[in-house]
């Protein structure tokens, strides 16, 4: 797996990955000094990229920048305010921002999620809060893998799991909607059964979902189904990603 | 090519000051993680124009680019005693901070278009080279058009695509019509010799 993670350093320093690309990303440079030295590395060279960008703004952001950071508090350093070493194992804020960048992308999944079912009882939102620390939680567990298949109408299924938690988060970024009303549905396969993962909304293209237990998981899956989803898989797999 | 090589790493990484005199963008940060507003105010019209540009390039709206700037700009007040000089120059923590958020509002735009109209085309319409035409043409730093020209073809259009278009790397491989494994290695290869080429320029 880290073969195929490392392959990602020049995508992470253009982000032109996904959020769980980052994250695991972000994971295997916290144990990797070689690679945190060659990424701020190239990060030093793309940031030069952005001395052609040069444009002047509005005067009014310089006003408006400078009233905000005069009621904005400010983060503490990380550790004790003294002088670090220049080789520390792990940089504090590389961590925090890995762990706010998390933060952002699960909440961001989670609101889409909301928003479209905005009808639902309060319940809901506790639900949504759990499920959002659960993938956090996940997300950031020292032994996490990446798995990633393409779905055949364009777009990516992205598995992340972790034996720890025996828990796995399913990502669905597809390139467009089912028509007809149509939805995507996602499955995993244990001992030869599908199980529904989740159902997406009818025009819903994106989702992150939680699942426990998958150990004995052996596929993932995604298919296009009527409204609400069917009990057993009704179309051809879009995707059949293979855990084991 | 995709071989991980810890040989070819130089030792120029932390020396990256984009060639300009004046006051150095690393004590103001230092100053300004100490609460220093004065030092803000200074940095701020070091890097404004630069954000601004960056995140208008990305996002190629100006009244969203107006916005999100100002949300890194007050990121990097809020955040600045996070900035570790050991990993590199404060101007590259700036923009790597302005880069993502930039990429991230327009995939979040991307996502509630795609909700809105249901195809997730839109971004994908745009023909690769006009967009390259439209950045290779506007780049004011020599340098940097130098050397992104010393790249070869496919390298500078993953590495193009990517930065100034916010494009992931699956976006890139459709747009230019290679697989993933091939975009990655060119993103990662086309970054290494726009180091090598940067480095020497700024030690010369």
């Amino acid at each position: 797996m880290s073969a195929d993670i490392h392959a990602l350093l020049g995508a992470y320093v253009l982000d032109a990955v996904d959020d769980i690309e980052r994250a695991a990303f972000e994971r295997h440079l916290r144990e990797c000094a070689e690679c945190r030295e060659e990424t701020d590395d190239l990060r030093s060279a793309a940031a030069r990229l952005a001395d052609g960008t040069w444009s002047v703004p509005p005067p009014r952001l310089r006003e408006n920048v400078l009233a905000t950071i005069t009621a904005t508090r400010q983060l503490p350093p990380v550790s004790a305010p003294v002088p670090v070493p220049a080789r520390r194992p792990a940089p504090g804020w590389r961590r925090l921002t890995a762990a706010a960048a998390v933060v952002l992308a699960v909440g961001g999944s989670v609101a889409v999620v909301q928003e479209q079912r905005v009808r639902r009882e309060h319940t809901a939102a506790v639900t949504a809060q759990a499920a959002e620390a659960r993938i956090k939680a996940v997300l950031t567990a020292p032994d996490l893998t990446v798995r990633e298949q393409t779905l055949s109408n364009g777009g990516r299924v992205t598995v992340a799991m972790s034996p720890l938690h025996n828990a796995g988060v399913i990502m669905l970024a597809a390139d467009s909607a089912p028509s007809a009303g149509r939805v995507y549905q996602l499955w995993t396969v244990a001992g030869g059964i599908p199980a529904s993962a989740g159902v997406l909304v009818p025009g819903q293209t994106a989702y992150a979902q939680i699942v426990e237990g998958m150990s004995g998981v052996s596929d993932v899956g995604v298919t296009v189904e009527p409204p609400n989803g069917s009990a057993q898989p009704t179309t051809t797999m879009l995707a059949d990603l293979k855990l084991t | 090519m995709t071989e991980y090589s810890a040989g070819r790493r130089t030792d120029h990484l932390s020396a990256v000051p984009g060639g300009r005199a004046g006051p150095d963008e690393s004590d103001l940060l230092g100053a300004v993680a100490a609460g220093d507003e004065k030092a803000f105010a200074t940095l701020y019209d070091l890097v404004a124009p630069r954000v601004y540009g960056l995140v208008r390039r990305v996002l190629r709206d100006p009244g969203q680019a107006e916005e999100v700037a100002q949300e890194v700009l007050v990121e990097v007040w809020r955040t600045a005693a996070r900035f570790d000089p050991a990993r590199g120059s404060a101007t590259s923590w700036v923009f790597m901070i302005a880069h993502r958020r930039a990429v991230d509002r327009a995939r979040s735009e991307q996502a509630s278009a795609d909700r809105t109209f249901r195809t997730g085309s839109s971004q994908i319409d745009t023909p690769y080279d006009a967009v390259a035409d439209e950045v290779a043409g506007r780049l004011e730093r020599q340098q940097v058009r130098h050397c992104l020209d010393g790249l070869t073809e496919l390298q500078r259009q993953a590495v193009v695509l990517a930065y100034y278009q916010g494009n992931s790397y699956p976006q890139v491989a459709e747009l230019v019509g290679a697989t993933l494994p091939t975009v990655k290695a060119r993103m990662r290869d086309g970054l290494i010799r726009l180091r090598d080429c940067l480095g020497a320029g700024v030690r010369a």
